[in-house]
């Protein structure tokens, strides 16, 4: 019932496939893993040499260790304000992809399966929505959190953080494609309530969809710059991202090495959560792949 | 950068993302409909922040392009600002830096879009082929890019990049090429492999998630009949992840239209060959560095206007390709 | 369904408490509490600041400073503090470079304090109090300055028997045999917006002037014209490195002495020791080059104040602390260690900091040529009211420039139709 497909086992044997073709797809295949990991190997390689030889030598192969050392300076750099950045972006993320997920979720699966006076208007405003660049929201979004007193308060960068019309297209999306109306239905005549329906039978259908939107808005949301630059004062509430590029932007006050170190550190928790929540996404992606 | 598209939407998505509002489909539970204004508490959290951080700031920033400012004498205190609606419109359109911008994410949309799909559609494909092995690592490998944030991912490849030490150009040495990344003709291509590198393995998934979507038979029916692997791809696979190359081409064509962080870390080491307004987003942003929200406000209003119609267009043109 | 009843309520009811507290606003976060304490906030970027505003705070009790770290001015930090003074609640203080102050004037984001800081002309150099005054008014303390010298790499120089360059002329002569002796190795790097000014400044080639109540603009004039065809002159040589200055490339390239020479303000010295650390002991400094034998004339580049925003509620205690930051003997000896920063205020050109050999530098007293460089920047410089703009229109021109298309002197002159032609728009009087 659940419209997710898992990946199509492998009973397809491989007797029908010639060495050549196989050839030929693998090389194919090897370029291209090529390609998308090279600046990352580089990243890598550059963050375990010892402190200082960041920059020399052509920085494709390991050239000494200095991984811990490397660390142990990220760590001890402006009393240790390196984690306490990082922690701060994990809180955001975490919690803003969270609440932008839940938030998504319910209006999308309302869009889907119910309909109400202004339900189109709605999902076009939302949409087009997308076309207009963030980078003009930033000056409009200050005066309104001043207003409100939120100016170095983490709810000012939560709270816009929060909002996701593409979360909210992929769940409308999701839920047309994933919840029969005939389930809905039944939980009717059981006498349950629509936001107990959606609670109990919406989100257990969604949840592949769901961890996909949540990912997407940690990314997003990990991204994002000029807002928290903007509306946080205080060095300790800032993201790692506004943290390290402030470092970058500080002409050596700051030894550049760091720079390298930090940015291979803060690139892990996102890679931690796409390899943990692999399965999940993708499955959400198949997801709304079946009609 | 921001770009972004919809995990594998199956073929009937056509009309979303345009300008005019689509209209969503019938809505299904229509006998045992709740109360009308019910669903509006699902939507209300959505709706009030969204009203806030969204409507609002659009709201101010197209008010704000009504006005221009106005100085005198020496200018030394601050200016004032007066209603002119048109002030700040018609002085974009004889920007000659704000319309060469224009132009350069047309042909950046044009060339890089196709492209960056091409090479997802392929990938896809690949992975999807029965040939393969590994097929998780090739897969994870080319989303890797994706969870990498963009200002990183571009100050990375700037250093991949760098006249004096691109890592890249030693590989090369040996054969005696070395590739001007910087170069005026070049760069725009520089910029749009940084984006393509970051984008094509996301946009890559979302095709293979629609590849997957394929019932197995009919593969299996096609096999029978002799067809080849390639003539399979291009009569069965192909036409059935249409829906999704469409809609990753809007997002990717919405990405390109406000590209800004990629070219913006390169300009300081582009020896000029990236100017302040190289694209859009660029160009108002430093309108906004220079104290005049105002033109910024109008520069960004214009594209996202253009950036709508062109979406709406696409959209357009699809279907009817589609329907005939 | 309760969950998601109380979740409902939780958000509008968060969300409604924030709006109707919107009613109530426009206090402002600096102000004197009502226990008499003042309190400040201060925004800058400058290594070192934070230490400073805690010794303040110690020796001071009736006035608290609150230091924030902004991303550094044209990276973000000015963006910032306009917003704030846009949005009425700006910090009373912040670090502003000498050549944005202007274009916050012109923004309405700065406060007058002539009141209290008049009487403190004399203790600064006249260079940097014409920088912190328009007409009479006063905008905040000057911190440091950056007269100009030559860094450059002492082993390379000896080591094809050259010394250092007296005059522009003997700087070419040395660029061409630094190069010729290794094609890899350049006399120095492009120089951009506020470097490059500081080139144009002691060739007393102004940008920019004022006539009465007009603008004049003169990027494009006779005297830009022969500092520009100079550099010019060295880059068709292909005797400048293409490592853009305060890139990885040019940290590398200063401490594999594959560039020779910065020519640059006082601070540079902290970015070359911090960026260069493998060339310890080989860089020195000489006065900067000059263009006749027996000329004196200095540039500047760089340097900021403590400019007072719009807004500021305790102007009297700010100046207080901005006065006592650019005046403190051992603050500023701090800072002179963190930031290599140069004194503004004339009685700290005797700091015991300053009489200490450098080993970065050989042990060379270092900041013997630069006090003795301060007293010869001309003090007739302006700064333009859109300054922003025109380095980045400057920027774009001379980045082609230095990259073989098109020439600096274009450069300029592109950069001065632009800020005429953005002048004139705005409504700015311009002089002809």
């Amino acid at each position: 019932m659940m419209a997710v497909t898992a990946e199509k086992p492998l009973i397809r044997s491989r007797r029908d496939t010639s060495p050549a073709s196989r050839g030929t797809v693998m090389a194919l295949l090897g370029l291209s893993a090529f390609y998308f990991l090279f600046p990352l190997w580089w990243l890598l390689v550059s963050a375990t040499k010892p402190f200082g030889e960041q920059f020399s030598g052509t920085g494709l192969w390991f050239d000494g260790w200095g991984l811990f050392d490397n660390i142990a300076r990220l760590s001890s750099q402006d009393g240790g304000i390196f984690w306490r950045w990082m922690l701060n972006s994990v809180l955001y993320c975490g919690v803003g992809a969270l609440l932008g997920t839940a938030f998504s979720a319910l209006t999308g699966y309302a869009l889907a399966k119910y309909d109400f006076p202004g339900r189109g208007a709605l999902f076009g405003v939302v949409l087009a929505a997308v076309l207009v660049p963030k980078v003009l929201f930033t000056l409009p979004l200050y005066l309104m959190f001043s207003e409100v007193h939120l100016i170095d308060n983490p709810l000012a960068v939560l709270l816009p953080s929060v909002v996701s019309p593409f979360g909210v297209y992929l769940s409308r999306v999701f839920a047309a494609q994933s919840v029969p109306d005939e389930v809905l239905e039944a939980g009717r005549l059981d006498g349950a309530g629509e936001f107990r329906i959606f609670g109990t039978i919406g989100v257990r259908m969604m949840l592949p969809a769901l961890v996909t939107i949540f990912l997407f808005q940690f990314v997003e949301i990990w991204n994002n710059y000029l807002l928290p630059v903007m509306v946080l004062g205080d060095d300790r509430l800032q993201p790692v991202t506004v943290g390290l590029a402030g470092w970058n932007a500080s002409h050596v006050a700051v030894p550049p090495p760091l720079v390298v170190v930090g940015s291979l550190v803060s690139v892990v928790p996102l890679l931690i959560a796409f390899l943990a929540l692999q399965r999940f996404w993708r499955a959400g992606m198949t997801a709304g792949a079946v009609k | 950068m921001t770009q972004g598209a919809a995990p594998a939407v199956a073929r009937h998505h056509h009309r979303a993302g345009g300008a005019p509002p689509p209209e969503p489909s019938r809505p299904t539970a229509a006998k045992a409909r709740p109360r009308r204004w019910k669903p509006l508490l699902f939507c209300a959290p959505f709706i009030v922040l969204f009203a806030a951080t969204y409507v609002a700031p659009i709201s101010y920033a197209a008010g704000s392009s009504l006005f221009t400012l106005h100085r005198s004498g020496l200018g030394l205190t601050a200016p004032s600002e007066v209603f002119d609606p048109l002030g700040n419109y018609d002085r974009a359109i004889h920007d000659g830096g704000f319309t060469a911008s224009l132009g350069r994410i047309a042909l950046f949309g044009v060339v890089q879009v196709p492209l960056m799909l091409v090479l997802a559609l392929v990938l896809a494909l690949l992975i999807d082929s029965r040939s393969t092995r590994g097929r998780s690592f090739f897969r994870l490998s080319s989303f890797l890019p994706y969870a990498i944030p963009g200002v990183s991912a571009a100050l990375v490849w700037s250093f991949m990049y760098s006249s004096q030490s691109s890592p890249i150009n030693r590989l090369l040495e040996p054969l005696g090429v070395a590739i001007p990344f910087f170069d005026h003709d070049v760069v725009l291509w520089s910029v749009a492999n940084v984006v393509t590198w970051s984008w094509a393995g996301y946009n890559m998934i979302i095709i293979y998630a629609a590849l997957q979507a394929i019932p197995a038979e009919l593969l299996e029916a096609a096999r029978m009949d002799g067809a080849s692997a390639f003539r399979i791809a291009w009569s069965i696979k192909i036409p059935a992840v249409r829906g999704a190359l469409v809609l990753t081409a809007v997002f990717s064509l919405i990405g390109s239209a406000q590209l800004f962080n990629e070219p913006a870390v390169l300009q300081p080491v582009s020896d000029g060959s990236v100017s302040s307004s190289f694209t859009p987003i660029m160009s108002a942003q430093s309108a906004l560095a220079a104290g005049n929200y105002h033109y910024a406000a109008a520069q960004s209003v214009l594209l996202a206007v253009l950036v709508g119609a062109v979406s709406f267009v696409f959209f357009r043109l699809t279907n009817r390709g589609e329907q005939g | 369904m309760k969950r998601f009843a109380v979740l409902c309520a939780g958000v509008l009811g968060a969300l409604g408490l924030a709006f109707t507290t919107a009613g109530c606003s426009g206090s402002d976060s600096d102000s004197a509490s009502s226990s008499g304490k003042a309190s400040i906030t201060f925004w800058g970027w400058a290594p070192g600041y934070a230490d400073a505003v805690k010794a303040f705070n110690k020796s001071h009790p009736d006035v608290k400073v609150t230091y924030q770290a902004v991303q550094p001015g044209a990276k973000g930090g000015y963006q910032k503090m306009l917003n704030a003074v846009k949005a009425g609640n700006a910090p009373c203080l912040a670090q502003v470079g000498y050549e944005t102050l202007p274009s916050f004037a012109a923004q309405g984001a700065l406060e007058d304090v002539a009141e209290y800081a008049s009487p403190s002309k004399g203790e600064f150099q006249d260079a940097a109090w014409k920088s912190v005054t328009l007409g009479d008014n006063v905008y905040g303390a000057p911190v440091d300055t950056g007269p100009m010298a030559l860094f450059y790499n002492k082993k390379v120089f000896a080591s094809l028997g050259l010394k250092p360059p007296a005059t522009w002329a003997e700087y070419k002569t040395a660029a061409r045999k630094i190069h010729a002796s290794d094609p890899d190795r350049y006399i120095s790097s492009p120089y951009m917006d506020y470097d490059y000014a500081g080139l144009a400044w002691q060739a007393g080639a102004d940008w920019f002037g004022v006539k009465g109540d007009a603008w004049q603009v003169s990027m494009a004039s006779a005297a830009n014209q022969k500092v520009a065809d100079y550099w010019q002159g060295l880059a068709d040589e292909g005797l400048i490195s293409g490592a853009p200055m305060y890139d990885q490339a040019w940290y590398t390239g200063l401490g594999n002495d594959d560039i020779a020479t910065v020519v640059g303000a006082v601070w540079q010295a902290g970015v070359i020791k911090g960026g260069a650390k493998k060339s310890a002991g080989e860089w020195a400094v000489a006065p900067l080059p000059q263009w006749s034998k027996s000329g004196t004339r200095v540039g500047n580049a760089g340097g900021s104040a403590t400019a007072v925003l719009k807004g500021c509620d305790d102007p009297k205690a700010a100046w207080e602390f901005a006065h006592w930051l650019s005046t403190d003997r051992d603050t500023f000896g701090a800072l002179v260690g963190k930031a290599a920063l140069f004194p503004a205020a004339k009685g700290l050109l005797n700091l015991e900091q300053f009489t200490a050999g450098d080993p970065y530098f050989g042990g060379q007293k270092i900041y013997e040529v630069f006090a003795a460089a301060a007293p010869k920047v001309d003090s007739a410089w302006t700064w333009g009211p859109l300054m922003t703009k025109t380095a980045a229109d400057l920027d774009d021109g001379l980045g082609k420039a230095w990259g073989g298309k098109g020439t600096i002197a274009d450069a300029l002159r592109r950069a001065q139709d632009k800020t005429l032609s953005e002048m004139k728009t705005q409504g700015l009087r311009v002089a002809e």
